[in-house]
């Protein structure tokens, strides 16, 4: 329109045209206005319409019901849906959408339920149906999130009419456009008040993404296992004496008009929360028969199916709770869920006993401390009241339903279904296992066993081999790309190169030494964690498998020892170096303590030998992670095994001795008497000979002669060094004292004990 | 939160999770959602004990962990608010709700952890997703 090539070519004059053409338009838009708003536009009475509509919906209705009698009012609604579902199944070529990730909202499908109707884990059927029945008379408002699915729902004028009080806005025309807003006959944000699940299960088939709103008011969102409402499960709502600090309100069901008013017009999407709800609110009963994969490892086990669902999410309600010692049912090692009435969680968690057990303990302390401060247990009943009260007063409460509440859990809940609990749960199981060694170690210690050691068992669900195929519809061109969690889209494709440049820097050969040293010890690691666990794998495999599984431990053993002294098959070792590097980083000394156990004898001989031989170099290098001292242990348990010889090899090695006569001092005798670790392990080495001394009665000549000489050069040493250089060791292993009395004099004994501290009464 | 040091090798390629949003549940059938796992089961070990909890926004809050879940929400009670008050508004808290995604450190007795167990713990997990 403008055709000038800048601002300052515009003749002034021009405005007047200008305006002019502004005047032309406003014609047009007079034109324009008729046709949006005035009688241009009515191409359609939407009053009209509706009629219209509204009549081809009641003959189906009405022939219905003169042919079924009036009674059946169940049918009514599931009828339409029930036919619009089959069509859908008949659309989806894969029924079942295979994908895990999805169905783990509802469960799959059976493609052989009648009418489509899904038997999933939030309702059957029946349920279903029972529920309805009695809320029918009442409208049955649609549901904002299906349009989003099935634009077209003729069964909204219908509704419309039964109910004109409710409706706050006026219908717009039903929009064939997908995705525009939803025609609504009731106000938006208004709940239903009965459940309508074959609506939601339809839209799962559909591919279209399905928008679920949280319910609003989530106030305190429920923990793992910490949510069955109490009124449902446990016999003691509100026990603690603290006051429970999360307390389950009572929830009388507000009536509809009055959560309308509540909620005013706060969000869409309310329904299928409330739908879930009200039809999953019988906890118990319809689970069992539903859920059998849950359980399938473990039904032997576990109390009965449907406990034992329970037990997963909270306790049961039926068996009587608080009975601490001997629980019902199979094994008296499995009941680790005991609903305990005074417990700081008024229902179960999913807890180890022994987590149980100290948490009720702390809790008991905290419980004298109140009490003591409040004086009386009146207490109780007034925490009681006051919670009344709060219940009373909070304006908040009670805007969802408990089942609403239970249906949020079981989302929660069913994504911690877990196939492996060892490996998922692994810190919390050990960890607590470990404790429970402990204690048990003391315990047997001392007294008998007080306590029952329980286990936890965590329901296990069985692994679905699922091979994931994406939806696919009849007659489509190409596949739908829905990605998933189980089918990730890839979203930057990152090339390895691999270095092969041959100016690397001196600094760079170290560092890749370094990272080269460091992945071998993760590689080892994670052979070690396998080889560990190969106890458990023996007990849970049959009988047929196990020379397998120890074979495999073997070779495993055997690749862990290869790594650590650096692979050479068919070669000597001759150099340390390997071990060198892995012992000079700290997870590499925590490793090799780790792996010793499981070495043969000789590869521990080895090993041994190889630190003793470099110890003061390892030493230096440990100043400053002081990690040396870890490895005591397992070498004080190889120490057991070995024979003399080795023993006095090591000795040799540790000491240095025999030195040439040339050689003033001895750097590696003091640089090992100087450290913690290194006086300790020649202690260790040095007790371990004596033992063997003075049992071993017909040990050959030359190698008495060798440990003699060995010993009295030793001790030669040792009374030479000052004190004030030799450090202070882990333990002094008492039979010292009997070596050295055999190579030494009196007096000289007597100044080696004081030196050494070798009697116990001095310190 | 905490960073566990991977010790395997590069990972090629960045996976787009659509399912990301705070909802790092665990599948049942996959070991890829067990990697949220790992620390869920840790701060289980942990209900019971005092915490400190430092926040996003700097606040940081002293209580016992009552619970946790797998998002790592964390609830706590009988909260303090451990820096100088200067936040006036939480004198009156006692129990508190924190959305797991807001949390900065998680501060933790060290008695009560088992550091070895923890790095076996990793290692597995890190064994898990490589598979």
């Amino acid at each position: 329109m403008f055709r000038y090539q800048s601002l300052e070519d515009c003749p002034l004059d021009e405005d007047e045209d200008a305006f002019q053409a502004l005047g032309e338009e406003d014609e047009d838009i007079d034109q324009f206005n008729d046709d949006t708003f005035g009688a241009g536009a009515v191409d359609d009475d939407w009053q009209e319409a509706h009629e219209r509509l509204a009549e081809l919906e009641e003959k189906p209705v009405a022939n219905r019901e003169r042919d079924g009698g009036g009674g059946e009012d169940t049918d009514l609604l599931g009828d339409p849906e029930d036919a619009l579902a089959e069509r859908l199944t008949r659309l989806v070529i894969d029924s079942e959408l295979e994908d895990p990730a999805i169905m783990q909202a509802v469960q799959t499908r059976g493609p052989a339920q009648p009418g489509g109707l899904n038997s999933s884990i939030w309702d059957s059927s029946a349920v279903l149906q029972r529920i309805r029945g009695p809320l029918l008379t009442q409208e049955m408002p649609s549901v904002s999130v299906l349009d989003y699915a099935l634009p077209q729902r003729p069964a909204q004028p219908r509704e419309e009419e039964r109910d004109p009080s409710e409706r706050a806005l006026p219908r717009r025309s039903s929009s064939p456009v997908i995705g525009s807003p939803p025609v609504r006959a009731v106000p938006i944000g208004t709940p239903p008040k009965q459940a309508t699940m074959p609506n939601f299960n339809q839209q799962i088939l559909c591919p279209k993404p399905v928008h679920i709103r949280a319910p609003m008011q989530q106030r305190y969102p429920p923990s793992y296992g910490e949510r069955m409402s109490p009124n449902q499960l446990c016999n003691v709502p509100n026990s603690s004496l603290l006051g429970h600090p999360f307390p389950h309100s009572v929830s009388p069901v507000l009536t509809h008009l009055q959560r309308a008013q509540l909620l005013g017009g706060a969000q869409a999407g309310r329904m299928s929360p409330s739908q879930f709800a009200r039809v999953s609110g019988l906890v118990g009963s319809p689970l069992p028969s539903v859920n059998p994969k849950l359980l399938q490892g473990r039904v032997g086990q576990m109390m009965s199916p449907a406990g034992g669902f329970r037990a997963f999410f909270g306790a049961p309600p039926a068996p009587p709770p608080s009975q601490p010692q001997h629980p019902p049912g199979p094994g008296s090692h499995l009941q680790s869920l005991r609903p305990q009435p005074q417990m700081f969680r008024p229902d179960t968690t999913h807890l180890h006993p022994q987590h149980r057990r100290l948490l009720h303990q702390r809790q008991q302390q905290n419980r004298n401390q109140h009490r003591s401060l409040n004086g009386s247990v009146g207490d109780r009943g007034g925490h009681r009241s006051s919670h009344q009260e709060q219940m009373r007063k909070d304006p908040y409460a009670n805007l969802m339903l408990q089942r609403e509440k239970d249906w949020v859990s079981k989302i929660q809940m069913m994504q911690l279904q877990s196939t492996d609990p060892y490996l998922d749960d692994y810190y919390y199981q050990n960890y607590f296992q470990k404790l429970e060694k402990l204690s048990a170690a003391e315990e047997v210690q001392g007294e008998g066993p007080k306590k029952e050691r329980t286990k936890l068992i965590t329901p296990q669900v069985a692994k679905l081999e699922h091979a994931y195929k994406p939806v696919q519809f009849e007659g489509s061109l190409g596949k739908l790309t829905v990605s998933s969690v189980n089918n990730p889209r890839k979203m930057i494709d990152a090339v390895v190169t691999s270095r092969s440049e041959d100016d690397e820097t001196k600094e760079k050969q170290v560092r890749d030494k370094r990272r080269q040293t460091l992945v071998t010890i993760e590689k080892t690691y994670s052979l070690l964690l396998d080889v560990e666990d190969y106890e458990r794998r023996y007990l849970l495999s049959l009988e047929g498998e196990r020379p397998a599984l120890m074979g495999e431990r073997k070779q495993k053993i055997c690749d862990m020892y290869d790594n650590l002294r650096g692979k050479a098959p068919g070669q000597e070792r001759l150099s340390d170096d390997h071990f060198m590097q892995i012992m000079c980083i700290r997870k590499g000394k925590r490793l090799v303590a780790r792996i010793l156990p499981f070495l043969s004898p000789e590869q521990a001989a080895d090993v041994l030998m190889a630190t003793a031989r470099n110890l003061p170099f390892l030493i230096k290098k440990d100043a400053q992670d002081e990690v040396l001292p870890c490895l005591l242990r397992p070498f004080s348990h190889v120490l057991y095994h070995l024979p003399l010889g080795t023993v006095t090899s090591l000795v040799q090695q540790l000491t240095n001795l025999p030195q040439s006569a040339t050689a003033p001092t001895n750097p590696h005798l003091t640089a090992v008497l100087q450290n913690k670790f290194g006086l300790s392990l020649l202690y260790l080495v040095l007790s371990r000979g004596e033992e063997l001394q003075s049992s071993d009665a017909t040990t050959e000549l030359m190698q008495d002669n060798q440990w003699t000489e060995l010993m009295l050069m030793a001790t030669r040493e040792l009374l030479r060094i000052p004190q004030a250089a030799l450090a202070k060791p882990v333990s002094t292993p008492s039979n010292l004292i009997s070596l050295f009395s055999r190579y030494v004099d009196q007096q000289k004994l007597n100044l080696l004990e004081t030196k050494l501290h070798l009697v116990h009464g001095i310190r | 939160m905490l960073v566990v040091p991977k010790g395997r090798g590069l990972v090629t390629g960045v996976w787009a999770d659509p399912e990301v949003g705070g909802a790092p549940g665990a599948r049942a059938g996959g070991g890829a959602g067990a990697a949220a796992m790992l620390f869920y089961s840790f701060f289980k070990s942990l209900v019971g004990k005092d915490v400190v909890v430092e926040l996003k926004n700097d606040l940081s809050i002293c209580g016992t962990l009552h619970s946790v879940d797998q998002y790592l929400n964390i609830k706590l009670t009988d909260i303090s608010v451990t820096d100088p008050e200067k936040y006036p508004h939480m004198l009156s808290v006692k129990n508190c709700f924190i959305r797991g995604s807001v949390v900065r450190y998680v501060q933790l007795p060290a008695d009560e952890v088992d550091t070895q167990l923890l790095q076996d713990a990793a290692r597995k997990e890190a064994l898990q997703q490589k598979q």
